[in-house]
């Protein structure tokens, strides 16, 4: 029997996962590091219409107008939440509900990119990172979806249906892949909370919060994806979440600008 | 029951059980929950061909596999996966050196993958296969009544968007993993892992010569015990246990003919690991 034919290299023995690789000296190079990402919420926003979207829109045009490097991704909101009602009540596992929710995001990305077509917005696929530094210096506000291309693959979680990598997600992993240090949050509420502030009025606002106390809490809601708050620690770039409300006039552009506005949680 | 159209907080809802409510609420989360998940594909079996087990060693392993699979797909439904092997650590291993983020290695190892995928279509097409696309699973009853067999390649289509790993910079999601989720989502039957050994053993067996084989072990004493040395990604392990569909993968040794054949007609050989 012939032998494996392998190609030397630091890895050529190892088995792929674990600590085996840490041979290599791995000094990691930012992508795209001055690029913000900004992500409108599909429920807390666009949801809302023309009232809670218009005035944010004018404030992203703004900001790219001041020389900010923008890119828009959205959430799905209340139709995403209906077909998971449904596709839970059916029993379909988890990776295929993660595919049912990748339409409703891609439906929103398309609206922002009508409305934002005569001030340079292009829509993206998740594969389209590679043009963005065309987009980008051609003035361009590139919008896509939030939702990770997992899809099939995404994994059961313990205790629910739901896709644990959703729009949140997304968002903090284009970060994480751009360079980017902080993922920016848009949504109808001044940020984080001691609990729902929609529905307990005691609750109270954190301007700043590490990830860990945030986890340490164990809030039974929190404002963004558990499982951003679980890699925001092990991040090599994105540091910092910061979530801001669209409903207050300035809060968007003063996020987009680097301001510490909202609610930020840090690694 | 019609739906409704429901306003009054400045957000419009269409009316669901999950309306108005925080997904990260882990009391809403565990209303979505059931003990069981639909089994969409529960007579396929996944066969996953091992990168540097079997296409790294060229013709003498590949050839008499192709065969075995060339006659067992008449009796089979089966869905064949490939790996990318050597090709692959060297990629990763010159990106790493470059400093490319996660992501970025992760959108590059599929393209290694691929090549086994074409070279093993171009020596069983005349058999009956095809290259399959991504996640293009709803044409898998077409291919089935045509006698087609798929062959996709093994990683998740994370890409740009993997997940920091909790160590290092090596994607976490490889191609077991990528492998088990397929199994997994489509409600399988099993998952095959045709790999060089013949099966899972408690250490190393190609530098341990006492090494001992598992025949068959339950995938919670794996996990409670691992061997030394896996020859599985630690991932698809982690990712089982919290699944619901797959009840059975098996390693067999695929420069041994006929263990593959054994594995699809459901005999216990190489290791079974249950669940």
């Amino acid at each position: 029997m012939s032998e494996r034919r392998t190609i030397d290299s630091a890895l050529a023995g190892a088995t792929l996962t674990g600590a085996s690789v840490s041979s290599i000296d791995y000094r990691p190079v930012a992508v795209m590091p001055d690029v913000r990402v900004v992500k409108i919420g599909g429920q807390s926003v666009m949801d809302r219409g023309r009232a809670a979207l218009f005035p944010i829109l004018d404030e992203i045009i703004e900001a790219k107008k001041q020389g900010v490097q923008v890119v828009v991704l959205v959430g799905g909101g209340t139709r995403a939440r209906h077909i998971y009602a449904i596709a839970s009540e059916l029993e379909m596992p988890t990776g295929v509900i993660a595919t049912l929710g990748k339409y409703i995001p891609m439906q929103n990305a398309r609206m922002l990119q009508m409305l934002l077509a005569k001030h340079g917005g292009v829509f993206i696929l998740p594969d389209d990172f590679e043009k963005l530094p065309l987009y980008l210096s051609l003035g361009c506000i590139p919008v896509m979806s939030g939702m990770p291309p997992f899809g099939y693959w995404e994994k059961h979680e313990e205790g629910s249906r739901i896709p644990p990598h959703r729009t949140d997600a997304g968002v903090f992993l284009s970060c994480e892949f751009l360079g980017a240090r902080r993922a920016i949050f848009i949504k109808d509420e001044d940020g984080l909370y001691t609990d729902d502030p929609k529905k307990n009025p005691q609750a109270t606002h954190i301007p700043r919060i590490t990830a860990k106390e945030l986890v340490a809490r164990n809030l039974p809601d929190v404002v963004v994806e558990r499982v951003v708050v679980e890699y925001l620690p092990r991040a090599r770039w994105c540091k910092e979440l910061q979530v801001v409300n669209g409903m207050k006039r300035g809060q968007v552009l003063a996020a987009l600008q680097g301001q510490d506005v909202g609610s930020i949680i840090s690694a | 029951m019609a739906n409704q159209l429901l306003r009054g907080d400045g957000r419009t809802h269409i009316e669901s059980r999950l309306m108005r409510e925080s997904l990260q609420d882990r009391q809403v989360l565990s209303g979505t929950e059931s003990e069981r998940d639909v089994q969409i594909f529960p007579d396929v079996s996944l066969v996953s061909i091992g990168g540097q087990s079997i296409f790294d060693r060229g013709k003498d392993a590949i050839l008499p596999l192709v065969d075995e699979l060339a006659v067992v797909k008449r009796r089979h439904k089966i869905v064949i996966g490939v790996g990318g092997g050597t090709r692959v650590r060297h990629t990763v291993s010159i990106a790493m050196d470059l400093g490319l983020p996660t992501g970025g290695i992760a959108q590059l190892v599929g393209a290694m993958e691929e090549l086994n995928a074409i070279l093993l279509n171009a020596l069983l097409a005349p058999h009956g296969s095809m290259p399959m696309q991504r996640d293009h699973f709803w044409d898998l009853p077409l291919y089935f009544d045509a006698g087609i067999t798929p062959i996709a390649i093994s990683v998740p289509p994370f890409h740009f968007w993997e997940p920091p790993p909790l160590d290092g910079a090596v994607p976490m999601h490889g191609s077991d993993f990528g492998m088990f989720q397929l199994a997994e989502v489509l409600g399988m039957k099993q998952l095959i892992f045709v790999k060089d050994e013949d099966g899972l053993y408690d250490r190393d067996p190609k530098r341990h010569a006492n090494a001992k084989k598992y025949d068959q072990i339950a995938l919670a004493d794996l996990i409670a015990n691992p061997p030394e040395e896996n020859i599985l990604d630690e991932e698809m392990y982690r990712t089982w246990a919290e699944a619901k569909n797959l009840k059975r993968v098996v390693i067999v040794n695929g420069l041994k003919p006929g263990q593959l054949t054994r594995a699809l007609d459901g005999e216990n050989v190489g290791t079974v690991i249950t669940k």
